[in-house]
């Protein structure tokens, strides 16, 4: 894109008032905001997916440790119960969850190792129910307590779905966000030009009386939104990155995120490396739009 | 017919008319004053026919075009082909005399050394040859009125229109201004020029085109003025 005039021309205007400063700073903030809202935006879908995958097709039997009215040992019902499970067509595979596992479970509760070991714990056996089968908890519980009556399936949908829908309305905000992000970036950059247009309305007058088409214009607004953009994506980048950085160090030290599927918080920020791009994209289009719209108003 | 204008009228937000029914025609290398009292419209015909103003009504006939026809991008070609010279010169503070006369080549996309080459010899024929690269706070009010002709004429426009361009400078640069003018007509560049000093009018002996009030009077010789 060549540029007839001088690049210099609209120097004094953006300088003018420290309206460059106020564009970095604009820019600066709005790729922060973005780069973050992105981020935890991919972290949230991450952790959804993550979620969905480990808990489709899969059921937790418990058989509590109290024994029922036939006082049949604990081992004993176990066996039969993995006998019952065995035989139903649809069950992949079971596992039982060892009792340290389920004494993680009550960690946050029972923070003392020796007093969850004494307490009667459940037994768990996960179950995983072979794709595209009809099963339902419901069913395979019933069959169940034909052998053992007091044991029980849970196939987590209750709970999860409430937490899955919580995490996909947070994913909406997190990208509404980011919407608004974009929109802010374009209304400053509106309101900037219209400064700079205002202050330089006799230039622009004589632009256009030597004949400057609108393009001619509305370029050194691009260049000038370009120059000031750069600086203030990559400042705007960096400090979301180190922010970013330090959160992701801070939930390696919080326990109760222990529970949380591992993310790739840098991996992620890396992902989020277009958005200083888009950034000086979107101001450079803001600019052009903003000002060709302002000088068709022109004569 | 260079330009012909047909019952021009222009008034802002319906208040009081500042053009009325404003019709005459310009022939090519032809010379014309116009003149009248100050508010009488001078200022806004020019703007009207330089294009930086639409009338509000009649219709403008420049080079052929009916400029009602005409789409917003086909304008900028229509104004390379017209040099205007502002009463407050208008040159652009941060750039040097030869940069702000160079401005219409290099919007017309002339080659760089053909702008060096042509823009200098231009300001060395206005008498700033040894002032190409200074900025116009450091030039004198004649200096920054002959960097404006400069670039009015840089493009060899079809039509020069020159609002007040005595104005502001002394006697001499006044003089040296109308010889300059002159020099231009003989080249073949139309040329209005918009003044109220009776002086320059009688001195030079062209047809003047007389606004009072937002109307053209009549267009007539300067002797039938001075009677």
């Amino acid at each position: 894109m060549t540029m007839p005039l001088p690049n210099t021309l609209f120097n004094s205007a953006f300088q003018h008032q420290r309206l460059n400063w106020l564009l970095i700073s604009v820019i600066a903030i709005m790729v922060y905001l973005a780069t973050f809202a992105m981020t935890i935006e991919a972290a949230l879908s991450l952790l959804t997916i993550t979620w969905d995958q480990s808990v489709e097709n899969h059921m937790t039997v418990e058989i509590p440790a109290l024994g029922d009215e036939t006082s049949m040992p604990q081992p004993e019902r176990i066996k039969q119960t993995l006998a019952v499970l065995h035989a139903l067509p649809d069950i992949q595979s079971t596992a039982i969850v060892p009792d340290q596992e389920t004494a993680k479970l009550l960690k946050p509760w029972i923070s003392d190792p020796e007093l969850a070991k004494s307490l009667p714990l459940p037994t768990l056996i996960d179950i995983e129910i072979k794709p595209g089968s009809f099963s339902s908890a419901q069913s395979i519980e019933e069959r169940l307590k034909t052998v053992v009556s007091d044991a029980s399936v849970d196939d987590h949908a209750s709970w999860l779905s409430d937490l899955l829908h919580l995490i996909r309305d947070l994913t909406f905000l997190a990208a509404f966000m980011l919407f608004l992000s974009g929109a802010i970036l374009f209304i400053s950059i509106n309101l900037i030009c219209r400064a700079v247009m205002a202050t330089e309305k006799d230039t622009i007058e004589l632009l256009h009386t030597i004949g400057a088409t609108d393009n001619d214009i509305a370029r050194h607004f691009q260049h000038h939104a370009r120059r000031l953009s750069w600086p203030g994506a990559l400042f705007g980048f960096a400090l979301a990155t180190l922010t970013l950085g330090l959160l992701s160090f801070a939930l390696k030290y919080l326990p109760a995120a222990s529970n949380i599927p591992a993310i790739q918080w840098f991996g992620l920020a890396l992902l989020t490396m277009m958005v200083p791009l888009v950034a000086v994209i979107g101001a450079n289009l803001s600019a052009r739009f903003s000002v060709l719209k302002l000088l068709h108003n022109m004569p | 017919m260079l330009l012909t204008l047909n019952h021009i009228g222009l008034r802002y937000n319906q208040n009081r008319a500042v053009l009325q029914n404003i019709s005459f025609s310009l022939a090519p290398g032809s010379f014309h004053f116009l003149t009248g009292p100050s508010g009488a419209g001078k200022s806004s015909l020019l703007r009207i026919i330089y294009l930086a103003e639409k009338p509000s009504e009649g219709n403008i006939n420049l080079f052929g075009h009916d400029i009602a026809k005409m789409a917003r991008h086909e304008l900028p070609a229509l104004r390379r082909q017209i040099g205007v010279i502002f009463q407050d010169f208008r040159l652009i503070p941060h750039l040097s005399a030869l940069e702000n006369a160079a401005l219409p080549l290099r919007l017309a996309g002339a080659r760089e050394d053909y702008i060096q080459r042509h823009t200098s010899e231009l300001l060395d024929w206005v008498g700033l040859g040894d002032r190409l690269h200074a900025l116009p706070s450091s030039l004198s009010g004649g200096e920054q009125q002959r960097a404006a002709i400069a670039r009015a004429i840089v493009n060899k426009p079809k039509l020069l229109l020159a609002d007040e361009p005595t104005g502001n400078v002394d006697e001499e640069s006044a003089m040296r201004l109308t010889h300059l003018f002159n020099e231009l007509n003989k080249m073949g560049t139309a040329i209005v020029l918009a003044t109220h000093q009776q002086d320059l009018i009688q001195r030079l002996n062209k047809p003047s085109l007389w606004l009072k009030e937002g109307r053209l009077i009549a267009p007539f010789p300067p002797s039938a003025k001075a009677a």
